[in-house]
């Protein structure tokens, strides 16, 4: 085709033209109008086949899964850590001399508390054996809803934030870090034996950033007695056992990097690709003016 | 073009010429330079090499690779701890384009260029008269004006006219074709410089005999000179394939292009970051662009070029493989093509009846009557009358095939009294020679007196053949069944019908005559002197004709028939007469036994050629002469009406008119050649075919094919071998383009309702350039679906390879169920997991969210970001495995066009299902082996979920073969016009 003339822009356009419109043949887009309309009936009617097609195999396959319980759990052999306040990039940021900073944090943590409220617990959950999985076995019938177990705000204690002046620490420069630990559903967390968390200064110089810290409850103990987790479906008023961190005296002015971690048997804290399994890092900076 | 300077006089030599001088050589050699061809400015190899890197889809990777680095950019400015994926991609899409870059560079430098056999003809050294003084100097020193001198076995040094000739003849095979030696003399003989006989060409060789000629035309102002710049200058057209390819990359490219921008756009108004945007954009190019397309649609050309080569089609040019089956006009050369390129006895007439002879390749079945004493007259005749001979040492090599010394003619008849009668050799000498007068062209005849083999009989035997009206003229009687009879004019008259009968089948007629000198005027002992001729050479007795012709080949009017019914005009191109041309024409069916040419008709009819309607001539002969007068205009007109055209005496321009006029009518055009003289039509032909034995180098050179034997009807198994391979590379491309769909919408999901990623740019490419390589190549082993030699050569402007039936029922119908079958298995595997598939819609923020370490699925567990990347893998795993498996279902639908797949059988085509294992074995290995490997984000796949699109995969399966059944059921429907691609 080396020898064909190049077309000018207007024949080009003129071809366009005609081709979007061929007023000889009556041909749109290169189409006449029932050349369209079997074409749009045709796949009208073709994806309506698909439609129905996917629906069914979507529908079947559904119905083999179970509404309380994934069929396959493997992914979710760690459970992992996460905090509260849940912060963008997991930093924790206290400028004192500005409340808009940590105020926002606050808000998120009042939110978050509520339900913990002793009130909503005693009206809505069981008092249950501490130590002791709560096991509630279906034992060939289905037995739902389940009973969750108590966890009452006021075991946070200076962290529940309850009647306090200082919001969490967070007004006075000592905040409040909460760490739960992901749901898993049937997991028994601990394998019969206590477990803990426990917070440390990922390096060095962090531990020596870091400061005293108190936790609630004392040790940082979770009770086995909130395991195990038999889903959103069943166990409608789960109630998540907290631990909350109290920072004391965090150096002011420095990104420290805070690392906690659970202590339990079954649960691995190495995983080398996965850094929140079974731990969580985060970032505390409390800015303070000198 | 290539006037000659000079009268029309005989040139001679002077007495003492003395040449040029020294200084006026060097004036003359600075001012014209040395005689030699300048070779054609070369584009550099890395400027091919380069080309190759951005053409076709390289340039859309190109932009892919640049687009993933600007993404890696943008994030590493914001997060220093930026994760290097996009690097990766970036990296291995470079790789791709780098690779492929290399195969298609590897192809293409396979070419060779065309200069370096010209280079190679050029002659060392030439003997030259200068300053008096004859000297030997290199031939690149001769200049215009040289007085040169040339001897047997030297090539011409440049385009000489001939001074002075002593018996020189030349062979012209490498500038016409035509292998006859010429004789040159210093007479012209013609106003055409390439017919006159006082001119020699360069590089042409000098038979026999000396001669003395003046250097007319040195280097690239000689006749080969410019036909090799003529070839060089003449534009190798793009292959049909290479276009159609070209088309089909162009579409391509068009639509993920335009996809790509369009949601470039519907991401930034989603209010997407631009960085996201860019990754979609990416996702979508990479989608879009079958990969591993180029290099299958390689792999598949030369596995046909290699089954052509073992059917004797050597391809030197990959894409000529195709082209040769979209060829709608044949210009097939006569000579050594059609023809056997060997004179061979034709017709004899004797007893005033013509025979014919056996012309075949062995020449075993001579049936005529040899029970005539006259045929034994003729016979001894043939046998002596005759300076040919085998050449020594060839005793075990059948006679056809046995190297003669002697000219073609006598050659000829050597054979043929070899094959009937047996040792001629000894016969020879049973009837020892005594005298003899070799041909010459003044003469136009031959003679020689032999004793007779009977010992009591002591009479010598005249025998003498030559031109059949001189030997007439010499003969007062005739021989009929042994016995003299007086020439009267009725046999006088059966002669003449019998002479023009033989000669209006184009052949050579020589007459055969006799004489048994008596015994009492020349006794044994006469001394014949052959310069005074003391021996009677009138009143002789007339025997008989034998006609020569060089024969078709046996295999070629099949072919011929073959080309026909396959709707492929052929055309004779040759430089011989008009009348052989015709006759030969006719004998292979070029021209066919119940069509005329316009002045057959007016012979018919009896009326002027003027008045004849041209349409109704199917035939049509025309010579070089009538050709040169014609306009384009009038020359397109030929070529439409005429159906069966032959072109004879036509020069290199003329054959490249020919071709050109014939492209004009959008043919595609195959020549076939083996001439210099050939080499800028077999150029500028969209398929060359030189020949393999006798074929010059630059014929072969020029050409893109080679036929080894010589024999045209390989051309008609290359044609057959193209047109499969562009139907099976129909197939491949469907096949190839309809997962592209299924890798397209996982992305436009992911950005229309934020679903998390279904299958990732690696699987992408594991995909493209993995487990459907193998499959697509096995599509090229294929066998056709039908008699592909019965329909007509595809239009090279309306039958696209890519048209857009392929592309709709590709792209928006097996495509489309593909996508559906593959979001079965991602949202099958996603549910199984936890996230059923409500909770998966917009999504997407959370799930991709770094520091969102407790996203809750559809059961209130909560995983972390890692849990979920790992699922998102699985997730890939699993749609890449569903394309997997539909496309394995793809390849088997894609084996036949219309057939139902039972009729093709599943198992004929092996490597099909080579194919089918290949898919399996990558994709097992990639999510067992690799799963480890992060980069690659291939995870292990439960047993149960490989098998999630099967359904879909016989779904595909049915529809198709429902597909080709309507299609087969209602031929030219609605439904045929649109799903049939």
């Amino acid at each position: 085709m080396v020898n064909e003339k190049e077309k000018t822009g207007g024949q080009v356009l003129e071809e366009w033209k005609e081709f979007v419109w061929n007023p000889r043949t009556h041909e749109f887009m290169g189409r006449t109008g029932t050349s369209w309309a079997f074409i749009l009936l045709f796949y009208l009617v073709f994806y309506g086949f698909l439609t129905a097609l996917f629906t069914l195999t979507m529908w079947v396959m559904l119905q083999t899964v179970s509404d309380h319980i994934p069929t396959y759990q493997d992914q979710l052999a760690t459970p992992g850590l996460m905090i509260r306040p849940k912060t963008e990039n997991l930093e924790v940021l206290v400028n004192l001399s500005d409340t808009k900073s940590w105020n926002q944090h606050v808000q998120i943590l009042d939110k978050f508390l509520e339900p913990y409220n002793d009130s909503v617990q005693a009206q809505k959950n069981d008092v249950c054996r501490p130590g002791h999985y709560y096991e509630q076995p279906d034992n060939g019938v289905l037995n739902y809803p389940k009973r969750a177990c108590q966890f009452n705000r006021t075991q946070l204690g200076d962290c529940s934030g309850l009647s306090d002046p200082t919001h969490y620490g967070y007004s006075t420069g000592q905040p409040c870090v909460f760490i739960k630990m992901n749901r898993v559903i049937n997991f028994y967390a601990g394998a019969n034996q206590s477990m803990n968390v426990t917070c440390a200064g990922k390096r060095n110089e962090d531990a020596k950033n870091l400061g005293d810290f108190t936790m609630f409850p004392a040790n940082g103990n979770i009770d086995l007695m909130y395991f195990p987790y038999y889903g959103k479906k069943f166990h409608v008023n789960y109630t998540q056992p907290l631990v909350a961190v109290k920072f004391m005296n965090v150096t002011p002015n420095v990104e420290v990097n805070v690392e906690c971690r659970i202590n339990a048997v079954n649960i691995a804290t190495n995983d080398e690709r996965d850094k929140f399994a079974g731990r969580v890092a985060f970032k505390l900076r409390i800015i303070k003016k000198t | 073009m290539f006037g000659v300077e000079g009268d029309l006089k005989c040139l001679h030599l002077r007495k003492g010429e003395e040449g040029l001088t020294s200084t006026r050589v060097a004036e003359l050699l600075a001012q014209n330079g040395p005689n030699v061809l300048t070779p054609p400015k070369e584009t550099p190899e890395i400027i091919k090499f380069l080309k190759e890197m951005v053409g076709g889809f390289s340039s859309l990777l190109w932009a892919g690779a640049v687009l993933c680095f600007i993404a890696y950019l943008i994030e590493f400015s914001k997060d220093k701890s930026a994760s290097m994926d996009n690097v990766y991609l970036g990296v291995v899409l470079i790789v791709v384009v780098i690779l492929t870059g290399i195969f298609a560079y590897y192809q293409e430098a396979k070419s060779t260029n065309i200069i370096a056999s010209f280079t190679k003809m050029i002659p060392r050294k030439a003997f030259v008269i200068r300053d008096g003084e004859k000297r030997e100097i290199p031939a690149e020193q001769l200049v215009v004006g040289d007085i040169v001198e040339i001897k047997g076995g030297d090539q011409i040094p440049a385009d000489i006219r001939i001074l002075a000739s002593h018996g020189c003849k030349v062979d012209n095979s490498s500038l016409t074709g035509e292998s006859e030696p010429q004789s040159r003399t210093c007479h012209i003989t013609h106003e055409n410089p390439l017919e006159t006989k006082n001119i020699s060409f360069y590089s042409t060789t000098c038979l026999e005999g000396t001669a003395t000629g003046m250097v007319i035309n040195t280097g690239d102002r000689t006749i080969i000179g410019r036909i090799a710049l003529l070839a060089s200058s003449v534009g190798h057209e793009k292959t049909p394939i290479a276009i159609e390819i070209e088309h089909f990359v162009h579409i391509v490219a068009g639509v993920a292009v335009s996809i790509g921008i369009m949601f470039f756009i519907i991401a930034i108004c989603m209010k997407y970051r631009v960085l996201d945007a860019i990754i979609f954009l990416i996702g979508i190019i990479l989608a879009n662009v079958p990969e591993g397309l180029v290099a299958a649609v390689t792999v598949s050309l030369s596995l046909t070029a290699k089954r052509m080569a073992k059917k004797n089609c050597l391809v030197k040019n990959l894409e000529a493989v195709e082209t040769l089956g979209s060829t709608s006009i044949i210009c097939s050369d006569k000579t050594g093509t059609l023809t056997q390129n060997r004179m061979t006895v034709a017709h004899l007439w004797f007893d005033n009846q013509v025979y014919q002879a056996d012309t075949s390749e062995d020449q075993k079945d001579q049936i005529f009557d040899q029970s005539s004493a006259t045929w034994a007259s003729l016979s001894k005749i043939v046998t002596l009358c005759n300076r040919a001979e085998f050449a020594p040492s060839q005793e075990s090599v059948p006679i056809m095939k046995k190297v003669v010394m002697g000219d073609a003619s006598e050659a000829a008849l050597l054979k043929f009294s070899e094959v009937i009668m047996g040792d001629v050799i000894e016969r020879r000498k049973r009837n020892r020679k005594v005298a003899e007068i070799p041909f010459n062209s003044f003469n136009k005849f031959q003679l020689s007196i032999h004793e007779t083999e009977d010992p009591d009989d002591k009479r010598f035997l005249l025998v003498m053949k030559g031109a059949p009206e001189r030997i007439m003229e010499k003969c007062s009687t005739i021989m009929m069944h042994g016995q003299e009879q007086p020439l009267d004019e009725s046999t006088a008259a059966a002669f003449q019908t019998a002479y023009m009968e033989l000669g209006s089948l184009g052949e050579r007629v020589l007459g055969f005559c006799h004489l048994y000198l008596p015994e009492d005027e020349f006794p044994d002992t006469y001394s014949f002197d052959v310069e005074s001729m003391n021996f009677p050479t009138s009143d002789l007795c007339f025997v008989g004709l034998i006609s020569l012709i060089d024969p078709p080949r046996s295999t070629v009017p099949d072919a011929v028939m073959k080309c026909r019914s396959a709707g492929i005009k052929v055309i004779m191109v040759t430089g011989d007469h008009p009348i052989t041309a015709k006759a030969i024409a006719r004998s292979v069916g070029i021209i066919s036994a119940n069509s005329e040419t316009v002045e057959e008709i007016a012979k018919r009819l009896k009326i002027p050629v003027e008045q004849v309607n041209k349409r109704e001539a199917k035939a049509a002969v025309v010579s070089g002469m009538e050709l040169k007068e014609m306009s384009p205009e009038e020359l397109d007109e030929l070529l439409t009406y005429h159906t069966e055209i032959v072109f004879a005496r036509t020069s290199p321009q003329q054959k490249l008119i020919i071709v050109e006029g014939c492209q004009r009518q959008d043919a595609v055009v195959a020549v076939t050649g083996d001439g210099v003289n050939d080499s800028p039509a077999l150029k500028k032909a969209d398929i060359g075919i030189a020949m393999g034995c006798v074929g010059s180098d630059a014929a072969k050179n020029a050409a893109d094919m080679v036929l080894l034997d010589d024999n045209f009807s390989s051309i008609v198994t290359g044609i057959e071998e193209g047109r499969l391979i562009f139907d099976n590379l129909k197939k491949i491309i469907a096949f190839t383009l309809t997962k592209n769909i299924a890798e397209l919408i996982p992305f436009l999901i992911f950005i229309i309702a934020g679903v998390p990623l279904p299958i990732g740019t690696m699987a992408i490419l594991f995909i493209d350039l993995g487990t459907d390589v193998i499959p697509s190549i096995a599509l090229a082993y294929e066998k056709a679906e039908s008699d592909i030699m019965s329909r007509k050569p595809r239009h090279k402007k309306k039958d696209r390879l890519a048209n857009h039936q392929l592309a709709l029922y590709s792209y928006l119908q097996i495509g489309i169920l593909q996508s559906v079958g593959g979001f079965f298995a991602y949202f099958t595997v996603y549910a199984v997991q936890g996230f059923k598939p409500d909770r998966l819609l917009y999504l997407r923020p959370l799930w991709e969210n770094d520091s969102l370490n407790d996203l809750e699925d559809s059961y209130g567990q909560e995983w972390t970001k890692y849990q979920r990347k790992y699922l998102e893998c699985t997730g890939y795993t699993a749609y890449f495995v569903a394309v997997m498996v539909q496309q394995i279902a793809d390849v088997i639908i894609r084996k036949t066009r219309i057939n139902s797949i039972f009729r093709q059988g599943l198992f004929r085509n092996k490597y099909i299902w080579v194919g089918i294992a290949s898919q399996i074995i990558i994709a097992v290995i990639l999510s067992c082996g690799f799963g480890s490997i992060p980069i690659l984000n291939f995870t292990t796949l439960r047993v149960q979920y490989w098998f999630a699109a099967v359904p879909y995969a016989i779904v595909i399966w049915l529809y198709d073969e429902l597909r080709k059944l309507l299609i087969r059921l209602y031929p030219g429907s609605w439904w045929d016009k649109t799903m049939y691609y």
